[in-house]
């Protein structure tokens, strides 16, 4: 077992529901773990599918609170985002964007291809500086609060596989297989250079 | 020993060997008595070499700027005197390039993972930097093979730029082994296009491997892994692409990517900037 925790981070599109809810399982269980959104804006869903509530990175789950509960509080409260937030905002004050995060992880878990894709894009974008490994695996969750739990058992699972290995480099590729054949579902996965 | 013995070895912290690099436990043999140098050198040599397998992170791992054959070229490169220990770690460094060539034939996934990444920065080194070539900033003032001087009294130009295409020779044959696993296929790839951008010369050869590659993707890979390698080749290829030497080579590149799927749109936003090829001078 490596002799300190994985330094995880876990990414979806807003850094709301699917990577927030991993990254509560993942402290708990005792990870070194960050979230992260790669969108340009932070969406929530509003009254209709058109008319999605959009913040920037800047604001803090408290606000975007305030501002649903002064919007519609029967709305936010019924479709459960009221609750999401004030989730959230136990944990950490603000959404963050993975492309203004400058730290190294070992492992970053995306919860949707386009995001897997975003966050390869950047890594690759940035300037090498050392020949550190990071291994970007996506795992497929669908935005719902169910998927979203489910997605995030399934992540905490793997990244606790991965943790126990021996030596996580020379068996993660195996691994991953197993895990495929174990859940059913399939993984992208690469490794990127810091 | 005091160096790479592996006990304070934890994830993430940079390995002593690139915390201050062989130049500067040099630098300090410089200022000991001679049979201490010899001392230092074969502790230099036998606990890296001898500790390889344990340490599996090496001194591979860190800024690339300390990658050993770098750093020793740079302090052999300043020198107007070749001193015989200058000549002795020349010849120490040389040995473990080998060595860690020899690497990609691991039986393990992760030290083949890491030694991809050296023969990388051994390529790069020992290859002239062009006109067209992508200088990573933090690179600007690194050692490569045009800034020695054809007349230095111990490194032979010409032997270097040699070793330079042995080594990707090596990488290549490393790449289209059927039994290569998915992750250092992604390695290779991703090494491949950095070769390309930063040594454009070596751009034919990885063009082809490229279209060797996605002709022939090894058997062993599963479903999810063929998605995952077809997805970073199209990444590398759009990299390749926006360099402003690809000139030659688009066709070849576009025939790729539109066997890979991507759209005629996002090729067309990755040609160069006709601008920037002009501007170059040749």
């Amino acid at each position: 077992m490596p002799s300190s925790p994985l330094r995880v981070a876990v990414v979806c599109s807003s850094n709301q529901n699917r990577s927030m809810e991993a990254h509560n399982i993942l402290s708990k269980r005792g990870f070194s773990v960050r979230s992260f959104g790669t969108g340009t804006h932070v969406k929530l869903p509003g009254p209709a599918p058109d008319k999605p509530n959009v913040y920037d990175f800047k604001t803090t789950y408290d606000q975007m609170y305030n501002d649903l509960l002064r919007k519609d509080k029967e709305l936010y409260t019924q479709n459960g985002i009221l609750h999401m937030l004030d989730r959230n905002k136990r944990i950490k004050p603000r959404p963050e964007r993975f492309q203004n995060c400058k730290d190294i992880f070992d492992l970053i878990l995306t919860c949707e291809e386009r995001v897997y894709d975003q966050v390869v894009e950047d890594l690759n974008s940035r300037e090498q500086e050392t020949c550190q490994p990071v291994h970007v695996i996506n795992v497929d969750i669908q935005d719902n609060h169910e998927e979203a739990t489910l997605g995030a058992f399934l992540i905490c699972e793997l990244c606790q596989c991965i943790q126990h290995t021996e030596d996580m480099e020379n068996e993660i590729d195996e691994l991953l297989q197993e895990f495929e054949e174990k859940s059913g579902r399939t993984f992208l996965h690469t490794v990127c250079f810091y | 020993g005091a160096y790479g013995s592996g006990g304070m070895w934890t994830r993430g912290s940079i390995g002593p060997w690139t915390a201050w690099g062989v130049v500067d436990l040099l630098n300090q043999a410089a200022l000991i008595s001679n049979d201490s140098k010899i001392n230092i050198l074969k502790q230099v040599s036998g606990e890296t070499l001898g500790a390889r397998f344990q340490a599996k992170r090496f001194f591979i791992l860190g800024p690339p700027g300390a990658l050993t054959p770098r750093a020793a070229s740079q302090w052999m490169v300043k020198s107007k005197v070749i001193s015989e220990l200058q000549e002795a770690c020349w010849e120490m460094v040389s040995a473990m390039a080998s060595d860690i060539i020899l690497l990609l034939d691991s039986d393990n996934d992760g030290i083949r993972t890491h030694a991809i990444k050296f023969v990388e920065g051994l390529i790069i080194t020992l290859s002239p930097r062009m006109p067209d070539s992508d200088v990573p900033k933090r690179h600007e003032n690194d050692i490569s093979l045009e800034r020695i001087p054809k007349d230095h009294p111990y490194i032979k130009y010409n032997v270097l730029w040699e070793e330079g295409k042995a080594a990707l020779e090596q990488l290549l044959k490393f790449m289209v082994h059927p039994a290569i696993s998915s992750i250092n296929l992604t390695a290779a790839l991703g090494s491949l296009a950095t070769i390309a951008r930063q040594r454009p010369m070596f751009m034919a050869e990885v063009i082809q491997a490229y279209e060797t590659l996605h002709a022939n993707l090894p058997p062993t890979l599963a479903k999810s892994q063929v998605s995952s390698v077809r997805k970073n080749l199209k990444l590398h290829l759009l990299s390749v692409l926006r360099h402003p030497s690809s000139g030659d080579f688009q066709p070849q590149i576009t025939t790729l990517l539109v066997d890979l799927g991507t759209q005629q749109a996002e090729i067309a936003r990755s040609m160069p900037n006709p601008r920037d090829v002009r501007k170059r001078p040749r």
